[in-house]
């Protein structure tokens, strides 16, 4: 039961900080990406391979990883200067199909279908560390990080340019800059979650990184409510608890709960769409910018 | 000889891509909405065909059934997903999600009826027979041009001399317009969404007779459409139309030197160029921004 | 006609901007130059071309031909935000404030140019950007409505607001699209003040207005456009009294024959 619960407990924590970093592009930068999960196992990659090849050091995993997941969102930043929301969303769906294929196929640096196994107990500095509490710190750290930059100006620059693209560039902001820093930092956050799911799994393959758990950060932002600090993090609970409770109902064969999942996650979106664009979290003016 | 053989694989997946991205253009066009779920009319198109040929009946009900349920779901979603939503300012984003849910439920209840990976309808009409030496042409290639060519056709027809095709064409400049000259707007979005998911059926069977369906084909439809759309230039049917093709042939060329895996990152990679260096697409004028 | 040079030079002025679209020449060939502390009103009929010269000064379109200087320094090709940050500032006719943001928010983000994650000049600095927000929403009479959301206010407040964050900005140059259209008179009392204390302060003016009242009132000069060209200049009363730009404004035009003559950059 301990154990359950703690793994539960890294679980949040890491998709935590997967739909803290989702929502700040989405929520402030109305920059709507269905390709975090790809970022999330760049992170991972990295963060295994570190492991592997050189210590399981986790602070040095999680630099590394977010080093590359943040230098790589450069592939969603460039698109996302070039075009308005609809194709930007396109071209995020189309990196997603594509960095899975990249990932099946690239057996040296990923391991192909079957992954990368083994990957070491994670170590601070040379001790072992358990990954919850380093997991807990980081999600702190970034949700701290996100609720700063978002309160401060750099979300009010980010929110002029969802709301009036052309007026914040008329006012001076360097639009392109922006849009690039915020994917920049929001897809590190999402290495660094790779890094530490890694590390506490200690086994990764192309499975946790397809568009099926984009689509579930996605809804996790949405269905907490996208521009609010605790939102997403309601939103992760709740759809973490799904499979959990699914598991409760005995006529539901256990090959086919992935399925009810993601219908059910499908409905909610939907559904919360129709009548409550704010999420559960959230004032019913978000959500619904004309950009 | 393979670059021949490519080529014809390539003309018979253009025709596809090329319906099923003017369906999305048509709409898109009409109606100004970002139909996210246009791969999941192919998707439900494609396996109520299917169901069809496993129940043994008859290939015209087959074909009948496939554009029923694209039709009807192109309209239902205007009806019950878009209208709400537009009716309190829904965002571009909110359209969306809205749509990417019901895209999520609909493949996931396709996995759990229908059993998930590839399914075909294998019929005489996909075997090919040798036409020139190590040249093969299947019968199905010939329909897929014919009917390609026959909806294009009847489309122009419709949207040049028909009343309700002018009208669907003005309702993008100007829904006030056709207001005043007595045609309801949204009997006309209704109408653009019947006719543009209308056209993923076809596509959507004759991909169920060649590549095979799985229940997760609608995103790559979508990339698809999206992809031909933005390449066509935004806003020209004929465009996308023609994109559709090109990206068609494109994905099947490329099989000379990449493995199949490969062949939807062409498309992305037609796409990834076209969004960076000509956001306005080959026939467009206004730019993406 | 062009801007004197040295000493004295125009903050603002462009020569032979032009600009078409397709085979319409929407702008052919504007010089003009914005005095310091004046106001320049640009007057012309409808697809004159009075915007699409804005965004030719802005960087928001690409000039086919000519060259614009912002005190000397040529601004050709450079973009938006970059010819903003030398001191250019703009609204919009359809005026796209930043509506889901507090009245506040939307004066502060003016006075932040950075798109870095923090801005430069630490604390002293965030203190001199705050208070020019409150001084500029003192000066546009939103004060009261600080916390109110921009999607909230009212016609004549949404315009003010659009005017507070070109006044926050602290720009020398300010280009307005019909900033007064639709405003009341109380209103447009208002404004008029705003745009004396801006001019007295040097600020170069050039608004667009159609309302020739409001144009008689406020300006100290008139570039009268038509047909992508500027046809006169001059002060308001003899602008505004000439029976022939009064025809074409009023659009009983005797065609022109120079009409295609410059399609060629």
């Amino acid at each position: 039961m301990i154990a359950y619960l703690s793994n539960l407990a890294t679980q949040v924590a890491i998709f935590g900080i997967l739909a803290a970093t989702l929502n700040f592009i989405l929520g402030y930068a109305g920059i709507f990406s269905i390709a975090h999960a790809v970022f999330f196992g760049l992170g991972a990659y990295a963060g295994a391979q570190i492991a592997l090849l050189l210590v399981p050091d986790v602070v040095l995993a999680c630099i590394v990883a977010a080093a590359i997941a943040g230098g790589l969102s450069l592939c969603l930043a460039l698109p996302a200067l070039r075009v308005r929301g609809e194709y930007f969303v396109a071209a995020s769906l189309g990196l997603q199909m594509v960095a899975v294929t990249l990932f099946s196929e690239l057996k040296p640096l990923t391991g192909g279908i079957g992954g990368l196994v083994g990957i070491p107990l994670p170590t601070l500095f040379g001790v072992p560390v358990g990954v919850l509490p380093v997991a807990l710190a980081a999600l702190a750290l970034i949700l701290l990080a996100t609720a700063l930059l978002a309160r401060g100006s750099f979300g009010r620059t980010l929110t002029a340019i969802r709301d009036a693209e052309s007026a914040a560039e008329a006012l001076g902001k360097n639009v392109a800059a922006a849009k690039t820093l915020a994917v920049g930092f929001a897809c590190a956050g999402a290495g660094v979650a790779g890094a530490l799911y890694a590390l506490h799994t200690s086994f990764v393959n192309v499975e946790s990184f397809t568009m099926d758990y984009s689509v579930l950060m996605m809804a996790m932002v949405i269905i907490g409510g996208t521009g609010t600090l605790w939102g997403p993090l309601i939103g992760t609970v709740l759809l973490l608890s799904l499979p959990a409770a699914l598991a409760f109902l005995p006529f539901l064969p256990a090959t086919e709960v992935g399925a009810v999942q993601q219908i059910i996650i499908g409905l909610a979106m939907t559904l919360l769409m129709i009548f409550r664009p704010a999420g559960l979290v959230g004032d019913l003016s978000r959500g619904q910018t004309t950009a | 000889m393979l670059f021949l053989q490519l080529l014809i694989n390539g003309l018979q997946t253009g025709a596809i891509y090329a319906l099923t991205a003017a369906g999305f253009a048509l709409i898109f066009g009409a109606t100004r909405i970002f139909h996210f779920a246009h791969g999941t009319a192919f998707t439900l198109a494609g396996y109520a065909f299917l169901f069809a040929w496993r129940a043994d009946w008859p290939g015209w009900a087959g074909v009948l059934v496939a554009v029923a349920a694209a039709t009807l779901f192109g309209m239902a979603m205007e009806r019950f997903v878009y209208r709400p939503i537009q009716r309190h300012e829904g965002s571009f984003f909110t359209v969306f999600v809205a749509a990417f849910g019901v895209g999520i439920v609909v493949q996931n209840l396709i996995g759990l009826l229908a059993g998930r990976g590839l399914a075909t309808v294998d019929t005489s009409l996909s075997f090919g027979t040798e036409v020139l030496p190590e040249i093969f042409v299947a019968p199905i290639l010939w329909i897929a041009i014919g009917t390609a060519a026959v909806l294009f056709a009847a489309l122009t027809v419709f949207l040049t001399r028909s009343h309700a095709g002018v009208a669907l064409r003005a309702l993008a400049q100007n829904p006030d317009l056709i207001r005043t000259y007595g045609l309801s707007a949204n009997g006309l979005s209704v109408l653009a969404f019947a006719i543009g998911s209308a056209l993923a059926a076809p596509a959507a069977i004759i991909t169920a007779m060649t590549s095979g369906l799985n229940e997760a084909i609608g995103h790559q439809v979508m990339l698809i459409s999206i992809a031909a759309t933005i390449v066509g230039g935004i806003g020209s049917l004929r465009g996308a139309a023609l994109a559709g093709l090109m990206l068609g042939v494109a994905e099947s060329l490329a099989l000379q030197f990449v493995d199949t895996q490969w062949a939807e990152a062409v498309s992305f990679l037609v796409l990834f160029a076209f969004i960076l260096f000509r956001p306005s697409g080959i026939f467009g004028v206004a730019a993406a921004r | 006609m062009s801007a004197a040079r040295g000493n004295n030079e125009a903050p603002l002025r462009c020569e032979g901007l032009a600009r078409s679209f397709g085979g319409l020449q929407a702008v052919a060939g504007v010089s003009l130059a914005l005095p310091a502390g004046q106001v320049t009103a640009l007057v012309g009929p409808n697809g004159a071309g009075k915007t699409t010269l804005f965004n030719l000064i802005t960087g928001n379109l690409r000039a086919d031909a000519g060259t614009a200087w912002v005190r000397g320094q040529p601004i050709t090709g450079l973009k938006p935000w970059q010819v903003a940050r030398l001191g250019v500032a703009r609204s919009f006719q359809d005026l796209r404030l930043f509506t889901h943001m507090t009245v506040r928010d939307n004066v502060l983000a003016a006075t932040e140019r950075s798109a870095w994650f923090w801005q430069p000049g630490g604390a002293a600095g965030r203190k001199r950007r705050q208070a020019a927000a409150e001084a500029a929403l003192e000066a546009t009479g939103l004060a009261s409505l600080a916390d109110a959301r921009a999607i909230d206010l009212a016609y004549a407040e949404r315009k003010f607001l659009s005017l507070a964050r070109i006044l926050a900005a602290e720009a020398e140059i300010w280009l307005l699209d019909e900033p007064a259209s639709g405003l009341d008179l109380a209103s447009r009392m208002r404004f008029a003040d705003l745009l004396r204390s801006a001019t007295r302060r040097g600020v170069a003016i050039c608004l667009i207005e159609h309302n020739l009242d409001v144009v008689a009132e406020l300006s100290d000069r008139i570039a009268f456009l038509d047909q992508g060209r500027v046809i006169a200049e001059g002060d308001p009363q003899s602008i505004l009294r000439d029976p022939a730009l009064a025809a074409i404004y009023f659009g009983d035009r005797h065609e022109p024959a120079s009409a295609a003559a410059e399609t060629e950059a």
